[in-house]
């Protein structure tokens, strides 16, 4: 624009702010436009249920460490209904109440002080349509942060820029009201998702979060694999070879006290010094990644994992139960922000087949050459994804491990025997 | 956000978006580097500048009597060429260079533990030959835990026989052709190192105790791998990091583990395809192309080692149109050829722009927040739309000229996207998606 056009226009502007242009008044809302099309697109026959709208709130809370420290966290939180183990926010209904009741609603820990960690599982089929509403809630306890939030869904092919939650190229949801992401799920897989806004701290301060993608082969007819029938696999494959009976999503976690401490105490936050001491899966150091206890089936238990508040914000353990002679799924991810680490099954084999939300065939195709291959370790960084399998065909009844072979991260800071490991209970 | 210990995106980004929109249309279409046969380097001290504003002593090797360079040169030859290089030392210690993947022969010097070197005012001369396309890495031999932190790294790319400029494979196979290359040289660096050895106490320095304070691709730290090639102000630092392409467009990544932490690179927009390793193509035998490639969306790369990738983004299937066309605008679309393959059918993408055909005139799903509710990217052009354009409030926005998609290719360990504990920084840059017709060189 020319100078001169520039100033014809500038009284008009001038008028514009005058009158409140766009929403002077920030509210909370969600979209959740109903599925018209008529088109079945996750092939389950039914044609108008393909939209998903899921809403989350982007705030602070606490999650408490496996040798019982509380830590200041950020984080996501589940929004319309208490979040329970194993919960996954998947076709939550949309209730228009809920966005009157933000700071109200006793019953919803997913507002103030509400953060998960962690986040809420987000688990969707191919086809379906998600509409994710973040509602930026603020921090309490960092009243001085006007910080933004934003949801990057990690993995998410040909994305657009403007939904890809990277604030430092398009835009960030401010603090009071919402924004609504929109994804057309075309690529089954295993992702993650997280909160890119001022990446460093937020992820280290605990907006993380489980996401992945049931292909739509698991609509379609059931594929006979060594005798036995699947309807459930990690990719569209043909042949079964993901198939699976039991699944288990195993996001790498690591805390570094120092850095939440500054930032509850309004410090000058350490990034060169970032020292990870609680290292985790799913948000638990162990022994409290085996422990099932819920608020509604263990009220007043003491071993029910509740933080200073009070609040169940670490609502999942990673125990897995599977028959011996069942295939398990582990949807090995991590966001850890500092580090590497190699997480082992040292009795029960490991097939990769799956890396980056692809299936492990030549260029991710299904009809490509198999690159599967059997180990015992799997080294992921920050932002790496990897499915393995593990047939338990002739394994004993028994517990065995997951863990990190990282050996000075099986402890909860000071405390040994801990940190990052979780149990295969074999029936 | 505002606190002491951070930098503000805006005010860090103004220049690097005044430069973005300066060099538009002269930004890397192919990797920055010499070529030739022999190469005449000089081993020397000299200072780099970081993103937040720190000046570091190096150790950098130079070419005709130019500055030293962070990285050093990147060598592009050809496969079969046999490559000389002779060695001058200028250091105040004795130096060496090692070429991991080639069996090098050195000549003239002293003895060393690794190759031959040259001692302070020495001279040594390596010569190998470059039998194998892909990329490799060339690397101080002497005391490299310190040398390489000092800045004794650098890249050597080798075409494959029968390259074409106009068509460019990284293999001579079909599976491995790509309109556009660039180079992701990752290093770190722990400034207490280069901070001793400018002090004169180099004897201090506890080479086990490693901690990056600084990370860097292509020798800049973020955000300075936005700007452009050899700008007056980085005079040791010549080398960008700024990709760009059309929808459609495959741009091969080239990733050299130079660093001594391993640093895994996440590609937001889309996932790669990873075609090479070490200068070897994934491949199961002679004639079947990549055929063992994967996909995937972060790569890690360990000290020492080499990756290629060939990476596209179409924003096919988003279900809406990503041009903001309607059936007012009158646009039709033309799909009578595979784009890729060039052979006649239908491929679902128009055969000029790339547009996928089945989201034309498809309108965004959800509205926007209002521009008060929103903090703006330097980067976002006012439109969710690509190529477009909106108003937004006075000091937002600003560096995106042609309205293209930014995404952002950085470690995601990420601690390590700050300067010395300076958010943001570190081992990032930005890859653009510019729309259909904007020029890249």
């Amino acid at each position: 624009m020319s100078c001169k056009r520039f100033l014809t226009v500038l009284p008009l502007i001038a008028l514009l702010l005058l009158v409140g242009v766009g929403s002077s008044q920030a509210v909370y809302r969600q979209q959740c436009p109903p599925d018209t099309d008529g088109v079945d697109t996750d092939g389950d026959g039914i044609v108008d249920n393909d939209n998903i709208c899921v809403q989350i709130g982007g705030g602070d809370g606490y999650a408490v460490m496996g040798d019982g420290r509380h830590l200041y966290t950020f984080g996501f939180s589940a929004f319309g209904g208490p979040y329970t183990p194993g919960d996954v926010v998947s076709g939550t209904a949309p209730d228009p109440a809920d966005a009157g009741n933000m700071w109200s609603d006793a019953t919803n820990p997913g507002l103030v002080l509400g953060a998960n960690f962690p986040a809420p599982t987000m688990h969707f089929r191919q086809g379906q349509k998600v509409f994710l509403t973040l509602h930026n809630v603020g921090m309490l306890i960092r009243p001085d942060l006007f910080d933004p939030h934003t949801v990057h869904y990690h993995g998410f092919p040909n994305v657009a820029s403007v939904f890809d939650g990277l604030p430092d190229s398009a835009i960030a949801i401010n603090m009071g009201s919402s924004m609504t992401y929109f994804y057309n799920l075309v690529e089954p897989g295993t992702y993650m998702y997280h909160c890119h806004v001022e990446a460093t701290e937020h992820m280290q301060m605990g907006m993380l979060g489980n996401f992945y993608v049931d292909p739509i082969q698991d609509n379609g007819p059931p594929i006979t694999v060594n005798g036995k029938t699947y309807n459930k696999f990690a990719y569209n494959d043909i042949d079964g070879e993901t198939s699976y009976d039991v699944m288990m999503p195993l996001q790498i976690h690591s805390f570094d006290p120092v850095f939440h401490t500054e930032d509850e105490t309004v410090q000058p936050l350490s990034f060169s010094t970032m020292r990870d001491v609680y290292p985790m899966f799913n948000g638990r150091g162990y022994p409290d990644t085996v422990n099932e206890l819920t608020p509604a089936a263990n009220p007043g238990d003491p071993d029910l994992i509740l933080n200073k508040e009070g609040h169940f914000a670490q609502g999942m353990p990673s125990l897995i139960k599977a028959t011996s002679g069942d295939r398990v799924l582990l949807r090995l991810s991590s966001l850890s922000t500092t580090e590497h680490f190699t997480v082992i099954s040292p009795s029960i084999p490991m097939k990769v087949v799956g890396n980056g939300a692809q299936i492990m065939r030549t260029n991710g195709d299904p009809t490509g050459t198999d690159l599967f291959y059997m180990t015992n370790s799997i080294r992921l960084g920050g932002g790496e994804a990897t499915d393995v399998i593990l047939d338990t065909t002739g394994v004993a009844p028994g517990t065995y491990f997951v863990y990190s072979r990282n050996l000075e991260q099986l402890s909860n800071n000071q405390e040994d025997f801990g940190g990052m490991m979780t149990e295969i209970i074999i029936q | 956000m505002h606190r002491p210990t951070r930098t503000n995106w805006s005010r860090l980004l103004l220049v690097a978006g005044l430069l973005l929109l300066w060099v538009a249309g002269t930004a890397q279409a192919k990797v920055t580097g010499i070529s030739g046969t022999f190469f005449d380097f000089t081993a020397k001290t000299d200072h780099i500048s970081t993103g937040e504003g720190n000046s570091l002593l190096i150790y950098g090797y130079s070419i005709a009597g130019s500055r030293a360079q962070y990285p050093g040169p990147t060598l592009i030859v050809n496969q079969g060429d046999t490559i000389t290089i002779r060695l001058t030392n200028n250091l105040p210690v004795s130096t060496s260079i090692i070429f991991p993947g080639h069996k090098a022969v050195a000549s003239g010097g002293t003895a060393g533990i690794l190759t031959r070197e040259a001692a302070p005012g020495g001279v040594v001369t390596y010569s190998f030959v470059a039998d194998q396309p892909g990329t490799y890495l060339y690397q101080s031999g002497t005391n490299p835990a310190l040398q390489m932190n000092m800045g004794l790294v650098g890249a050597i790319i080798v075409r494959p026989t029968g390259f074409d400029p106009a068509a460019p494979t990284a293999y001579g196979d079909a599976s491995t052709a790509y309109d556009y290359e660039v180079l992701f040289l990752q290093t770190d660096m722990d400034s207490t190192y280069n901070e001793l050895v400018e002090f004169g106490r180099s004897a201090e320095i506890n080479l086990n105790d490693f901690h990056a304070t600084y990370w860097f691709l292509n020798g800049r730290n973020g955000p300075d791998t936005l700007l452009p090639d050899n700008v007056s102000w980085l005079p040791t630092q010549p080398y960008n990091c700024l990709p760009r392409i059309h929808p459609g467009d495959k741009i091969l990544i080239r990733w050299v583990g130079a660093s001594r932490d391993a640093h895994p690179l996440h590609t937001h927009g889309n996932n790669f395809r990873l075609i090479a390793k070490d200068g070897r193509l994934l491949s199961s035998g002679s004639g079947n192309g990549a055929d063992l490639a994967v996909s995937d969306y972060t790569q890690t790369v360990n000290p020492g080692e080499t990756y290629e990738g060939i990476f596209t983004w179409t924003g096919a299937a988003m279900d809406w149109d990503m041009y903001g066309h309607t059936a007012a605008d009158n646009i039709t679309l033309t799909d009578l050829v595979n784009n890729e393959t060039g052979a006649a059918g239908p491929d679902g993408f128009d055969d000029n722009t790339y547009e996928y055909v089945a989201d034309h005139e498809k309108p965004m799903p959800v509205t926007l927040p209002g521009i008060q509710e929103l903090t703006f990217s330097p980067f976002y052009s006012g439109s969710p739309y690509l190529g477009g354009g909106a108003f937004l409030p006075p000091g937002e926005g600003g560096f995106n000229q042609h309205g293209g998609y930014y995404y952002m290719w950085h470690s995601h360990n990420e601690k390590e996207l700050t300067n010395n504990n300076i958010f943001p920084g570190g081992m990032l840059t930005f890859m653009i998606v510019e729309p259909p017709g904007v020029a890249i060189q």
